[in-house]
């Protein structure tokens, strides 16, 4: 692998001991993906952010990277943790698992990350541009950038993310390369066009396709319908990029005759749909994965306007992030009739698990995270047919 | 006995090993604050810990580093093949670690130095033997076996190729030709296929085999008193056949593809 003078110098610990393991990292990535040089890079996103999922090790190595005055050096936002920084009490937070949660932001801000704590944050807080080379973790946003903006970026890790911010540079390999930007299938869809279509479209093809880049044809999706369908596809399969025919900006760029076509139509999107329904019934719905955009939040409110939550023991969340949550103001007061609105975490990430046994959900990322993250059994519907439960 | 590996994460350690056969995730498969594995028997602690691979959660990355603060960091890691959790791990943890290396030939207890900048790993109080192993291979598609006396000092009783020591000197190819002369009187010229050194662990010693592919008519060997008695038999009986030489059928299988 090429290093430039200054690179080698960086290894050497000419620059300090935290971009000197920083750059250890960078460098022991891109070997084993085969990298030849290092590339500069505009924005990180990091995930590894709840106390939950990355534990006292992840505690103590931020703490140690904190200490080692390490420091990003490229805008960069940080994924959900595990509960509303204000409101955790409402969400079931031991006192000992919030000072840990408050602790790591803490950590990620002393760096120098915008602790927005979003898995949306191209929505606002952190957007590439076309062909900006990023380094981005979180499965979901990145699928998103790489698509629909055009932006390029590997499936990162989250200490590798951050690595890769604290230099501003990341290893060149995978998507960062035009020619491992080509579709490797072509999926032919058949949806209704609903937003919730578009969640179960992007499990039955991560279903299919596991690793692929599909390539679809006869879908329009706007942000929101991408929004979900990154993310499903990123849960059920590993896709970290897909192209839409006259929708995504790098689509025209590749002829795909001759690539191998799937066809994705009722009894694929039953199959999807099946896989994700594993309960009965629920004692939390939670909305908002990956987080609700300011359209869906007043799609939501003017779902619930005029109507009144009747089943008590079922619990309803709203996950956002704090940026929306603050400009949707009349919207947030409508949904508080029927659950908090919350912010900086979601269903996932947070310690659900000590709390509910079953949770309803009307995205397929979660339908696929909260069996194996969370012990949860699901139910997976579209906004209304799930709130039918309370209303 | 030492093997070039890749370097992943920097420096040197030296340890006793700990072997796992498979992948394995740190997420789950040991206890962080102790060291001691949930998955098979064993502290990790100081140890040489080899497996193949590593998997599950990119947790697993924090657990390593986990380890290390509570003193229960393995001393180096080896993989056949690193991915990115342990290798995120172990350079966080400032574990060394290599891979490309072939874990078959580490056995359980063995005392190696692993050296994360040269990506080197070197097995003490082992020793390498250089050896051909040449499959005949006649008209009929038939290679020959070799049956090994039960006093033969290595793999007694079992069957092999058309097997010897390469001497000093000696260049691999001339060695696997004179062999099949000494060994079977069958004269042979230029290989048909060969592939890279394989390596074959039998207690303190390390076979460094190169193995080769002869064309030959169809003729009857003449055995000197080396081996036993012989055999002719189709490729993939030797998958079925468990009297023979460990790997060979994989060797035969990789040089008949590269044949054609």
């Amino acid at each position: 692998m090429y290093l430039s003078k200054e690179e080698e110098g960086t290894l050497a610990g000419e620059e300090g001991e935290s971009r000197r393991k920083a750059m250890e990292l960078v460098v022991a990535l891109g070997k084993i993906y085969g990298a030849e040089d290092l590339i500069e890079i505009t924005s990180a996103h990091l995930s590894g952010a709840s106390y939950k999922t990355i534990g006292d090790g992840g505690l103590k190595y931020l703490e140690d990277m904190v200490k080692g005055k390490a420091e990003i050096s490229v805008p960069s936002t940080l994924n959900p943790v595990g509960m509303d920084r204000e409101r955790w009490k409402e969400m079931h937070i031991s006192p000992a698992f919030a000072e840990k949660q408050l602790k790591i932001i803490e950590l990620y801000k002393e760096m120098g990350v915008q602790a927005t704590c979003s898995c949306t944050p191209y929505l606002g807080d952190n957007v590439p541009s076309l062909g900006d080379h990023v380094a981005w973790a979180e499965s979901s946003a990145l699928s998103f950038v790489n698509s629909y903006i055009g932006a390029r970026t590997n499936r990162e890790g989250g200490p590798g993310a951050l690595a890769a911010a604290i230099l501003g540079k990341t290893a060149n390999y995978g998507l960062h390369i035009d020619e491992n930007r080509r579709p490797t299938a072509v999926i032919d869809a058949e949806i209704d066009g609903s937003v919730f279509s578009y969640s179960m479209l992007g499990q039955a093809v991560g279903m299919a396709i596991g690793g692929g880049i599909p390539y679809f044809r006869n879908v329009n999706p706007t942000v929101d319908d991408a929004k979900t369908m990154s993310a499903a596809m990123a849960a059920a399969g590993s896709v970290a990029l897909y192209h839409v025919e006259g929708v995504t900006p790098e689509a025209g760029n590749f002829d795909v005759s001759g690539l191998e076509t799937i066809s994705i139509g009722k009894k694929e999107l039953k199959d999807a749909y099946d896989k994700l329904n594993t309960a009965e019934d629920v004692q939390l719905i939670a909305l908002g994965c990956p987080h609700l955009s300011k359209k869906e939040m007043r799609d939501i409110a003017s779902f619930l306007k005029g109507k009144k939550k009747k089943n008590k023991d079922v619990e309803i969340w709203f996950c956002t992030s704090s940026k929306i949550r603050e400009e949707c103001a009349e919207e947030v007061r409508i949904m508080e009739e029927f659950g908090p609105v919350l912010a900086d975490t979601c269903m996932v990430v947070a310690p659900i698990e000590g709390t509910f046994k079953r949770t309803g959900t009307n995205s397929a990322k979660a339908g696929n995270y909260l069996p194996t993250l969370c012990s949860q059994n699901v139910i997976c519907r579209d906004l209304t047919k799930l709130m039918e439960v309370v209303l | 006995m030492i093997f070039q590996g890749r370097a992943i994460s920097p420096g040197k350690a030296e340890g006793r090993v700990l072997k796992l056969d498979g992948t394995f995730s740190f997420l789950g498969g040991v206890n962080a604050s102790t060291g001691d594995l949930n998955v098979g028997e064993g502290n990790i602690a100081g140890k040489v810990f080899v497996f193949h691979s590593g998997k599950g959660s990119t947790v697993g990355s924090f657990v390593m580093y986990d380890l290390m603060v509570h003193g229960k960091a393995p001393a180096a890691v080896i993989n056949n093949l690193a991915e990115t959790i342990v290798t995120t791990g172990a350079v966080i943890s400032s574990i060394p670690m290599v891979d490309k290396i072939d874990t078959d030939v580490i056995l359980d207890g063995d005392e190696i130095i692993v050296d994360g900048d040269e990506g080197t790993i070197e097995i003490k109080n082992t020793k390498a033997i250089r050896v051909v192993s040449s499959a005949l291979l006649n008209d009929s598609g038939k290679v020959l076996l070799l049956q090994r006396p039960e006093s033969a000092r290595s793999f007694p009783g079992r069957k092999s190729l058309v097997a010897g020591k390469i001497e000093i000197d000696e260049v691999t190819e001339d060695a696997a030709v004179r062999e099949i002369y000494e060994e079977t009187q069958i004269k042979v010229l230029r290989p048909d296929a060969y592939l890279p050194p394989i390596y074959v662990r039998e207690d303190d010693v390390i076979w460094e085999v190169y193995p080769f592919l002869f064309k030959i008519k169809d003729q009857e060997p003449i055995l000197n008193k080396e081996n036993v008695s012989c055999e002719w038999i189709g490729p993939d009986e030797i998958k079925r056949d468990s009297s023979i030489v460990p790997q060979t059928f994989d060797v035969v299988d990789r040089m008949l593809k590269k044949m054609k």
